[in-house]
Formats: structure tokens, C-alpha cells, sequence
């Protein structure tokens, strides 16, 4: 893993290799997303691939957020939405009766557009979820706990010092690292990223791809993003959706030196978008 | 970055089908449930205790609209009772009746009726029915005539079954002969404060609140719009208008009763304005209402979109006519709302009219603006004071009647608000 | 002539002013001239305002003096000689010769207002006719000077417009007039009371028994004002009591109505709740008297706790506080819905429960505004007058035993402004005292409280 974090070109030839052997940890079967009677997903089948990132691009309103926001069932807190279809995660339905939506939420992570942090301190901020699900047996367990989510998520050399202050008081690359940290001290197994990079300045975002690099040995992570360039720069697969439609999906590399469908191609080359 | 999480083992996963997880997370659900039923019984109690009033002034408040009466055979001709009838023609006649032992005649004929012990039946006012009706036809006075008296708050209590046991054995007894009825109340729409339970009326205070609520409506509703109007299209931003604002948002704060005292200072002690007049009530209920109509008003005002009064300046009008041909027509629904609200505030306030003395023992309705009156709240504060036990089921009369005035206020608000709502 | 006849023939004069310039203006557009400035209707208007409202001005200042200058005349009369020099008697006198005068009854009590009567009845006639002349005269004159410079370049609307501009700010100057009312009004009695008693014994006194002594020489004549009883019983009722029944219930309310009831719930509970929140207090103060205070006291003397009377605290503190339900509810309900969606989205994608979201985020995010609402209730408590006038009795007890009788500051001062006194006691001003306390008080409470609001409205905004 460690050969994977320099450029990115060697990057995605090393995705496809991993691509190959990974088994799916997300399977998707015709999939359809109601909006009360609104279509927003049509009939979408997707694997997720274990320690790889999976990126969605594709025009606004595409229904990629849509998508994403259905394999951890965070569409359940709209009250007119509606799922069909199977999306299971390592062979389980996650719609089934039987699947806990804490449980699946746990286990299935969230990155949001905009960083969200909630109104606390920095370190109760990541030790929100191991508290609520119980994950930390004391108060040093718990500091470790958000020691090494801060690290992972880069975070920690920046606010080690200032743990107690608000987290809505970091700078919003700042908040979205601390987003990701806060997702990952609950250990998850799949990140979703629902472009999470959209509200940040160029530095900031260049500091999320590269926290991306370094987290997708660990987890499945599937992020959502309208620029090209950056799916191009940190996904192995790439899947281009639209008006609701999975167009293509493919090797990161395949779909963007040689798309197969025209959409796509008018999609990347800037016809639309 | 670090690039020590590189050198950090593979994770372990967590093992959410571990024993005590599924545990932990069966009493997280059960304290979700707990939680989401703490939310229900604390709506169910909130509403309980809505229905628990309501049911409680129905139950007591529905038979004070009734009344028990006795029927009472009088023999004028037969009786003591010396009236010319010349007398009964034009102005002299109020005080040949009041000269005339009329309350005594009834006595006697109560007495020739129900025995010697049945002194006590008729209500103190009772007579006063009689007296009314030989007013209108004094030809009565050479027959005999069958009258239904309303009977003593005792009985009257008895006939509902919340006497005591010796009036109701006398109920009993009547009832038997079917001297006893029991009946709507007309008189207490019709009638005015009084000192026996049976014989009073709200209409008295009716009036009283009909006379204040036009004083405040006159006053507030102008000032309050003038004032919305100046405050959201033309008032320039300074240390004035930043007063004006701070002025109206504390008004609106202010507890009822300093209004009052303001009442009590400046329109009773410094102005000289009569004392417990409609005129002063309304005046103190003005002030009161004005802040309600004034935010009320700049909300609505608000709401009208700037694209209105661009195209208005846009053809020439003056900033005057853009107001008044365009913005106000517009915002009209919501500040009619928001006055509507206001005046059902007012009429169900209390405490400030206490202040400027409109808690007088007022025996007829006011006959204008500035004549002693009394209003509906104030009177429901003076029965409750009362010890008599006729008076619980007259004051939970009367609060029903506010209450039926103050749901048909809302009422048209909420209409009025649904069906102008505008959405931009 | 009677006022209301007089202003009636004022603004039919008013009318006529109207109709006489429109047609005037009308004529302009005729003959050919450059394009008028103004419409017809303005010159219309500003020639009717001018021959009504200097008119109705005077009148007004002119009805405010005259009762003044008929009773002068009559008191220089030679029959008013023989009056007494007692001024409350010879006013009582006046007072019928005025209402005989006028007809309204038909014979005095004292014979010198029968004698008085035709001077007054004149006198007023006299004075009536001199106001009604100078008004009709005003009106004319005014009107007429009006009309004189409509001209079809005279900019009539702007005039008209001017004056609307004007009563604009006229009505709004009206809430500094009532704010200053109140401040002049409560701190001019209260300083008046402060000349008589201490405000050192007012503010930290323990006792408060304001009868006044009928004669000079009893025993504690000067009554004694210790507020410091008052001002308890205000806050363990208000602030204590009421909160206790309020915050819970009016929270957890906002929370179920908005977090899990279904649409169809929600729209039928909310304006239940709602409906609290417009029943008048004295109905409250009814029903705490009626029903609720006395199933208390039977509760307490059940259990055994001495003390209990029918005229709790527990009793006024409960009932307010079911008054103030569907006050904290709306203010929580408000606050909670200007948490971003995004707060609760992210505590749910972390597997938080919907419970969890709300107790370990929601409503620490909302708590400045809850607080700020909660401020706002405890205001409107502490205020309140007719629940605790009727239900929490008179007897100023420093106690906090619920089940015991405790008072309140709007309380004593209904109780002191009602009954038969003179004004100028220390009993009676010392009614504007505490309501200058309960003012400032619920002053601060509100500018804190919607500080708190809107800072934490613009941390989310």
C-alpha cells in the first residue's frame, strides 16, 4: 500500500490492479429512488470495491447525491423518499427488516458538502460517535480515540493544543478534516463523501485528496464530485450518472482516456455539465 | 500530513454482532422509545389540561343558561295592590310602580299558594317580572294571572342537583305538583350585573366591551399601521427611528398592568377623563394593542416583494401613491391578522381595566362611551369573588361566551390568513 | 350647539371644499394651458384639509377650555355668592347645576343648584355659541385662502403628500409618547413614595404590611414596606413554579411536535397548543381558584403537611405554568428549526439514534435560544396579574413551602389601586413603586433575552 501515495498517474494503474483482486464490499441491484412520485434513480446496479475510492461524477441533479445518500440510508429522513431494489453490504440487505440503521450508519460513514461540525469542542466533536455507540471503554481510551482519528484524518499536529476550544471555530478545510475525523473514530468500514470538497478553496482541497490517498487503504470510499479532474486525481473506478441513469462505470483510467458511451465522452470532454 | 498512519496496524473492525453491542444497542432503541413517549405524554399532557379547562367550564358554565322558575298564580284584583291605571300612562310610571307594594303582593300570593313556610321560594328579584309586565299591559291588574317567577338560587342549585338537602326536598316536592320548571335563561343574555345570582346578565358587560373594544380598535389600528407603515417605507435609518423601533418591541413586553398604572397616572389623575369609562379602557387598551398591530403590520409590509414598488416608481408614482395604491393593498390580509389577534388580546385582558376602576358594580348596561361601565373579563373577576354558589356556574357562563367571542376571533384570523396567504 | 353636530357640520363644510376645487381644477385642464402638476382629487384634498383640520384643532383645544370658563363665569355670578367654601362641597354643587342644566336630571338636592342652573345653562350657551362661531369662521377662512392658490401649476399633490408623511411619523412618535408615559408616569409616583418611605427599607425590607393607621397616635401607624416578601412570592411562583411545569412539558413538546409527530398530528396539536396560549388569564385565575387550588390543599392535608391553604403557591404556580406552555414551546420549536438540517443529518450518519441527535445536538445547538425564550416566559410570569390576583392570596409569607399562601408584586398592586383611597398615600404610591420594580425588571429580562435570540439566530443565518 505504502507505494500508492506519490503521483497520480501510477495511481490509477495501481487501482485497476488492486480493482481486479478487491471483492465487492457494496453490492447494488436495480436500484430505483423515489421523490414522492418523482423518479430520481432509474433501475442503478454498482459495486463498491473494498480499499479503493470509488468516484460518482456526473451534471447537477444527476442523482449521484441520491445514490450515495441511499447506501447508508440517509434518504430514510426524508419523509417521501423510497427505495427499491437491493443494495447490500458484505451480502446483507441493507433494507431488509432485520439491518439496524444504526448499526449500518455506524459502519457505513458520511462526509457532507458542507462541513458540518457540530457546536462543541474539537475532541467532543470526534468523540461524539465512539460515545454513542459505546465504542470507547474510558476516558484514556477515549483520548486515544480521537488522538488517532485526528491523525488519520491530518488534522492533529494543527489542533492538539486546542482540543476544547469550539470546532466551529477552525477554518473550513479545517471542519471537513474534522468531519472526516469524526466519521472514522467511530471505525467505519465504507466512507461516503458527498462532495466534500466543493465548499473549500483549492489548498484546502488538495489537502482532502490527499488525506483521501492515505485513508483508502483502510476503507471503501465512495465520494461524490462534479469536478472531473479530481476524480480523475484520487479514484480508481469512476461511474458517470445521468438524468438518474448509471451511463457508464468503469476503471478511472478507461472511462477517461476512452469513454464508451457518448455521454460520457460529451460529458468529459465539456458538452454539458 | 503524517505519515505515521502507515505504521499503525490494520484495523479490527468492530464486532457489531458482539453480545454486549447487541445488547447496547437493544437499550439504545428502548431509550429512543422512552424518550419519543416522554415527547407524546407531554403534548397529551399539555392538551389534557386544555381539554380538562374547557370540560370544567362547559360542565359548570352549561347550566348557568338555565333557569329554574315557579309558577305563581297572582290575583290582582284580589290583592292589597292599589295601582291607577291613569298612573301607568307616560312618564309617572316608574315611580307609581316603585311606590306600589307589588314585591309584597307576590309574597302574599306565594303564601295563599305554597303554605305559610314557602317565604323563601322566589328569587329577591322576582318581582321585578311582574312589575315588567303589568308596565306593558295594565289590564292585568283586574285578573288573575299565572306568572313564572325565577326561583331562589338554592333552588335553583337543587333543581340541578347541587343543592342542599332541604332545598331539594322542597324541589321535590314542587316538582310533583309541576309548579317548578326549568328553563333558558333569556335574561342572563339580556340582563346586567346584580346582587342575586338568578337575575344577572352579561349583557351589561357585553356592552361594556363592545364600547372599549371600538375605543381601541379606532386608535389602534390607524396608529398601528400609520406607524408600520412609516417604520418599513420611509423611516430613515438613525438614532430617531432605532428609538421608535426599541419603543415598540418593549411595548409588546411590558405586563398588562403597567398599562394600567399608565392609565391610572395619566388618563385618571392627570387628564381627569372619567373613571371607569369605556372611553379611558379603550384608550389603555389602545396602547396595548398598538405594538401587537404595528410588528404585526411591518411583517406584512415586509413580505410584499421590492419588484412591486419598482414598477410602481417605474411608471411615475410618487412614493405616497406606491404605498397606498400598491404595498398596503397587498399587505391589508396580514395586518387585519395581526389586528385580529391583537383584539382578542384585549378583549380577554383583565388586570390593566382594574386599574382605571372598571370594576364597579354596574347594574345597567352604559348608554355611551363615557358612562361607568364594566367589560366581559372584569365581570367574570367580580362573580368569582362572590361567595353565593349561584354565582360559580354564571361566572362559568360567562367565560364560555368570552371564550366563544375569542375562538371566532382566531377563527376569522386563521381563515383570513389561509385564505390571503401569498407566497412571492 | 352640541360638538359632535359642530365637527359633523365641519366636515360637511369640508365636503363642500372638496367638490368646490375639484371642479375648480377641472376647469384648468379646459382652457389649455401646460399639463397641471397635480390630479383634480389633490387639489380637492388640499383644500378640504385645510378648511377641516384647523377647524377641528381648535375645537379641540377650545372644548378642553370652555368646561374651564363656564365655571368661572358662574362661580363670578352673584348667586354662586352663597355657595360654601369647602371646595369638595361646592364642586358636589356645580356638578348637579351642570347636570340640571343639561337636562339629565330633573331635580337637585340642593336648592343653590337649583338656583345655579340657568346661570350655568347660559353661560354655557354663551360660550358654545363664541367656539362654534370662531370654528365655522376658521373654516371658512382657511378653506377660502386654500382655494385662492390652486393655480394648474400649483403642486397640490405634494402638499396633500406632505401631510400624509407627517401623520406617518405622528403615529409612530406615539410609542416613544407611551414608553415615556411609562417611565415618567411610574418614576414621578415613585418618587413620591421614596420621599415618604426609605428605598432602602422598600428594596431589603422584610415585612410588608401596608395598612395605613386611621389616627395619628396608633400603634404603627406608618405601615411597614418590605418588599423583600413580594418579590420572593413573584419569583417562586413565576420563575420557580411555573418553569418547573413550563420548560419540560413546553419543550418536549416542540420536540415531539416537530421531530416525530406525522403531519396530520402536528397540524392538529399545534394550534391545541396554541389555543393555551389565547385563553384569557382570568379564566385561568378561575380555573386556579375554582379547581385546582383546592384539590391541592386537599392533596396536602392528605399527606399531612402543615401549613396548607387554600391559596397556594403550588396552585398559581401550576396553572401559570400551564399558561406559559405553548410560550416555551413556540420559542424551543423556533429555535430547533434554525439548527442547519446539516447538524442533524451529520449525527445521524454517524448512527446516532433520533433521540440521541436531539438530546446530544439538536437542543445543545438550539440552548441559547431556548434559554432566550425561556428569559422571555419567565418575563411574561412574573408579570402576569389575574392567576396569581385570584388564586395565590394576600399573605406577604416569606416561605418555600409551595402549599402555603404567598404574594405577589401585581398582586399588592391591584390591591392597593382598588378600593376607596386618596391618592396621595404611601399605600397607594406604593403601588407605582413595585410597578416601576416589575417595569425595569421585565425590561432587562426582555433585552437580554432577545439579545441571546438574535445572536444565536446570527450565528446559524
Amino acid at each position: 500500500m505504502t507505494d500508492m501515495s506519490d503521483t497520480g498517474m501510477s495511481d490509477i494503474a495501481a487501482g485497476q490492479r488492486v480493482l481486479n483482486e478487491a471483492a465487492p464490499k457494496m453490492i447494488a441491484r436495480d436500484v430505483d429512488v423515489f421523490y414522492g412520485d418523482k423518479k430520481a434513480i432509474d433501475n442503478v446496479s454498482i459495486d463498491i470495491a473494498l480499499e479503493n475510492v470509488t468516484a460518482f461524477i456526473g451534471p447537477s441533479g444527476c442523482g449521484k447525491s441520491t445514490f450515495l445518500r441511499a447506501l447508508n440510508r440517509m434518504n430514510d429522513t426524508i419523509a417521501s423518499a423510497r427505495v427499491t431494489g437491493k443494495i447490500e453490504l458484505d451480502g446483507e440487505d441493507i433494507y431488509s427488516s432485520g439491518m439496524d440503521v444504526v448499526q449500518l450508519r455506524a459502519r457505513v460513514g458520511m462526509v457532507f458538502q458542507k462541513p458540518n461540525p457540530f457546536p462543541k469542542s474539537i475532541y467532543e466533536n470526534v468523540a461524539y460517535g465512539p460515545r454513542i455507540h459505546g465504542l470507547a471503554s474510558g476516558k484514556a481510551d477515549m483520548d486515544q480515540i480521537v488522538e488517532k482519528s485526528l491523525k488519520r484524518a491530518g488534522l492533529w499536529e494543527e489542533v492538539k493544543d486546542r482540543l476544547a476550544e469550539s470546532g466551529t471555530a477552525l477554518s473550513g478545510g479545517q471542519q471537513q478534516r474534522l468531519c472526516i475525523a469524526r466519521a472514522i473514530a467511530v471505525d467505519p468500514e465504507v466512507i461516503l463523501m458527498d462532495e466534500p470538497c466543493s465548499a473549500l478553496d483549492p489548498i484546502a482541497t488538495a489537502k482532502i485528496e490527499e488525506l483521501i490517498h492515505e485513508l483508502r487503504g483502510r476503507y471503501a470510499i465512495v465520494i461524490v464530485t462534479h469536478n472531473m479532474q479530481q476524480a480523475a486525481r484520487v479514484s480508481q473506478r469512476t461511474a458517470f450518472f445521468h438524468l438518474g441513469n448509471l451511463v457508464e462505470y468503469g476503471d478511472t483510467s478507461e472511462i477517461f482516456t476512452n469513454p464508451r458511451a457518448t455521454r460520457t465522452k460529451d460529458y468529459i470532454t465539456g458538452r454539458y455539465g | 500530513m503524517t505519515n505515521t498512519t502507515h505504521a499503525e496496524p490494520r484495523r479490527t473492525p468492530t464486532n457489531w454482532n458482539d453480545q454486549a453491542m447487541q445488547e447496547r444497542i437493544r437499550g439504545r432503541y428502548a431509550s429512543e422509545r422512552r424518550f419519543r413517549l416522554l415527547g407524546l405524554f407531554a403534548v397529551l399532557l399539555s392538551a389534557g389540561f386544555l381539554a380538562f379547562l374547557l370540560v370544567t367550564m362547559a360542565a359548570n358554565g352549561a347550566r348557568g343558561f338555565t333557569q329554574t322558575e315557579v309558577r305563581v298564580e297572582v290575583d290582582f284584583a284580589k290583592s292589597a295592590l292599589f295601582i291607577d291605571p291613569a298612573a301607568l300612562e307616560g312618564f309617572g310610571a316608574d315611580a307609581a310602580l316603585a311606590g306600589a307594594d307589588i314585591d309584597g303582593a307576590v309574597q302574599t300570593a306565594v303564601r295563599a299558594q305554597y303554605g305559610e313556610s314557602a317565604d323563601g321560594l322566589l328569587s329577591d328579584a322576582a318581582w321585578l317580572r311582574v312589575r315588567d309586565a303589568i308596565l306593558e299591559d295594565p289590564a292585568l291588574l283586574n285578573r288573575s294571572e299565572t306568572f313564572w317567577l325565577p326561583a331562589r338560587s338554592g333552588l335553583d342549585q337543587a333543581a340541578k342537583s347541587d343543592g342542599s338537602a332541604a332545598d331539594e326536598q322542597i324541589y321535590r316536592q314542587l316538582d310533583d305538583q309541576d309548579s317548578v320548571r326549568t328553563g333558558f335563561n333569556l335574561g342572563f343574555l339580556t340582563g346586567a350585573d346584580a346582587t342575586d345570582p338568578t337575575v344577572v346578565g352579561i349583557w351589561g358587560a357585553f356592552k361594556g366591551s363592545l364600547f372599549t373594544m371600538l375605543v381601541t380598535l379606532a386608535l389602534a389600528f390607524p396608529i398601528g399601521v400609520l406607524s408600520a407603515i412609516y417604520l418599513e417605507e420611509y423611516a430613515p435609518r438613525n438614532r430617531w427611528t432605532d428609538l421608535i423601533e426599541v419603543s415598540i418591541n418593549n411595548l409588546a413586553a411590558v405586563p398588562s398592568i403597567i398599562f394600567g398604572l399608565l392609565g391610572l397616572a395619566v388618563f385618571l389623575n392627570f387628564m381627569h377623563l372619567p373613571r371607569s369609562a369605556p372611553l379611558v379602557g379603550g384608550i389603555t387598551l389602545a396602547l396595548m394593542t398598538m405594538p401587537v398591530i404595528v410588528i404585526a403590520g411591518r411583517n406584512a409590509i415586509k413580505s410584499v416583494p421590492p419588484s412591486i414598488r419598482d414598477a410602481a416608481l417605474g411608471v411615475g408614482a410618487s412614493r405616497v401613491q406606491v404605498v397606498f395604491h400598491h404595498v398596503l393593498p397587498l399587505a391589508l390580509p396580514g395586518i387585519l391578522t395581526g389586528t385580529i389577534i391583537g383584539m382578542a388580546r384585549a378583549l380577554g385582558e383583565t388586570a390593566p381595566l382594574l386599574m382605571i376602576g372598571m370594576r364597579a358594580f354596574i347594574a345597567s348596561p352604559p348608554g355611551g362611551f363615557t358612562e361607568p361601565a364594566t367589560v366581559l373579563p372584569v365581570q367574570i373577576f367580580l362573580w368569582s369573588d362572590e361567595v353565593s354558589r349561584g354565582f360559580v356556574e354564571k361566572t362559568s357562563a360567562a367565560i364560555i361566551v368570552l371564550l366563544a367571542f375569542l375562538l371566532a376571533m382566531n377563527g376569522l384570523a386563521i381563515y383570513l390568513r389561509n385564505k390571503f396567504e401569498r407566497r412571492w | 350647539m352640541s360638538l359632535a353636530a359642530l365637527a359633523l357640520l365641519i366636515l360637511g363644510l369640508g365636503l363642500i371644499a372638496w367638490v368646490a376645487a375639484r371642479a375648480k381644477a377641472m376647469s384648468f385642464g379646459s382652457t389649455g394651458q401646460a399639463r397641471q402638476h397635480s390630479l383634480p382629487n389633490y387639489h380637492g384634498w388640499y383644500v378640504a384639509l385645510w378648511a377641516v383640520l384647523p377647524a377641528l384643532f381648535f375645537l379641540t383645544i377650545w372644548s378642553s377650555v370652555s368646561g374651564g370658563l363656564v365655571t368661572q363665569t358662574v362661580l363670578e355670578s352673584p348667586a354662586a355668592a352663597s355657595l360654601p367654601a369647602m371646595e369638595m362641597q361646592r364642586d358636589a354643587i356645580l356638578d348637579e347645576a351642570r347636570r340640571l342644566a343639561e337636562g339629565r336630571i330633573d331635580a337637585a338636592f340642593n336648592p343653590e343648584a337649583e338656583a345655579l342652573a340657568p346661570i350655568y345653562a347660559e353661560a354655557t350657551s354663551f360660550y358654545s355659541l363664541i367656539g362654534s362661531s370662531i370654528a365655522l369662521l376658521l373654516a371658512f377662512a382657511a378653506g377660502a385662502f386654500a382655494f385662492t392658490r390652486l393655480s394648474p401649476t400649483f403642486r397640490a399633490r405634494t402638499r396633500v403628500e406632505r401631510l400624509v408623511m407627517a401623520s406617518l411619523l405622528i403615529a409612530s412618535l406615539i410609542a416613544i409618547l407611551t414608553t415615556l408615559g411609562i417611565v415618567l408616569s411610574l418614576l414621578f409616583e415613585s418618587l413620591r413614595f421614596f420621599s415618604m418611605v426609605s428605598p432602602v427599607e422598600f428594596l431589603f425590607g422584610l415585612n410588608w404590611s401596608p395598612q395605613m393607621a386611621i389616627r395619628a397616635d396608633q400603634a404603627g401607624s406608618s405601615g411597614a414596606f418590605g418588599a423583600i416578601p413580594l418579590f420572593w412570592g413573584t419569583i417562586f411562583i413565576g420563575a420557580i413554579i411555573a418553569m418547573i411545569v413550563a420548560i419540560p412539558l413546553g419543550l418536549m413538546s416542540a420536540i415531539y411536535l416537530t421531530q416525530y409527530a406525522s403531519g396530520r398530528v402536528r397540524a392538529w396539536m399545534k394550534p391545541a397548543l396554541e389555543m393555551l396560549a389565547g385563553v384569557p388569564t382570568v379564566v385561568y385565575g378561575y380555573f386556579a381558584a375554582l379547581t385546582v387550588a383546592p384539590a391541592i390543599r386537599d392533596f396536602a392535608v392528605t399527606i399531612g403537611i402543615p401549613g396548607a391553604s387554600s391559596e397556594s403557591a403550588l396552585a398559581a404556580g401550576l396553572v401559570m405554568g400551564i399558561m406559559i406552555i405553548p410560550f416555551v414551546s413556540s420559542m424551543a420549536d423556533d429555535s430547533i428549526a434554525a439548527v442547519p438540517q446539516a447538524m442533524r443529518d451529520g449525527s445521524l450518519a454517524m448512527g446516532a439514534t433520533t433521540s440521541e441527535t436531539i438530546r446530544r445536538v439538536l437542543v445543545p445547538a438550539a440552548l441559547p435560544g431556548v434559554v432566550g425564550g425561556v428569559l422571555l416566559a419567565v418575563s411574561r410570569a412574573i408579570g402576569e396579574t389575574m392567576i396569581v390576583v385570584m388564586a395565590a392570596g394576600l399573605a406577604a409569607n416569606l416561605t418555600a413551602n409551595p402549599f402555603q399562601s404567598v404574594t405577589t408584586v401585581t398582586t399588592q398592586i391591584v390591591q392597593l389601586l382598588t378600593g376607596d383611597q386618596e391618592f396621595d398615600s404611601a399605600k397607594t404610591l406604593a403601588a407605582f413603586a413595585l410597578g416601576l420594580v416589575l417595569f425595569i425588571i421585565t425590561l432587562l429580562l426582555n433585552i437580554v433575552a432577545l439579545r441571546v435570540v438574535k445572536k444565536y439566530r446570527e450565528a446559524y443565518d
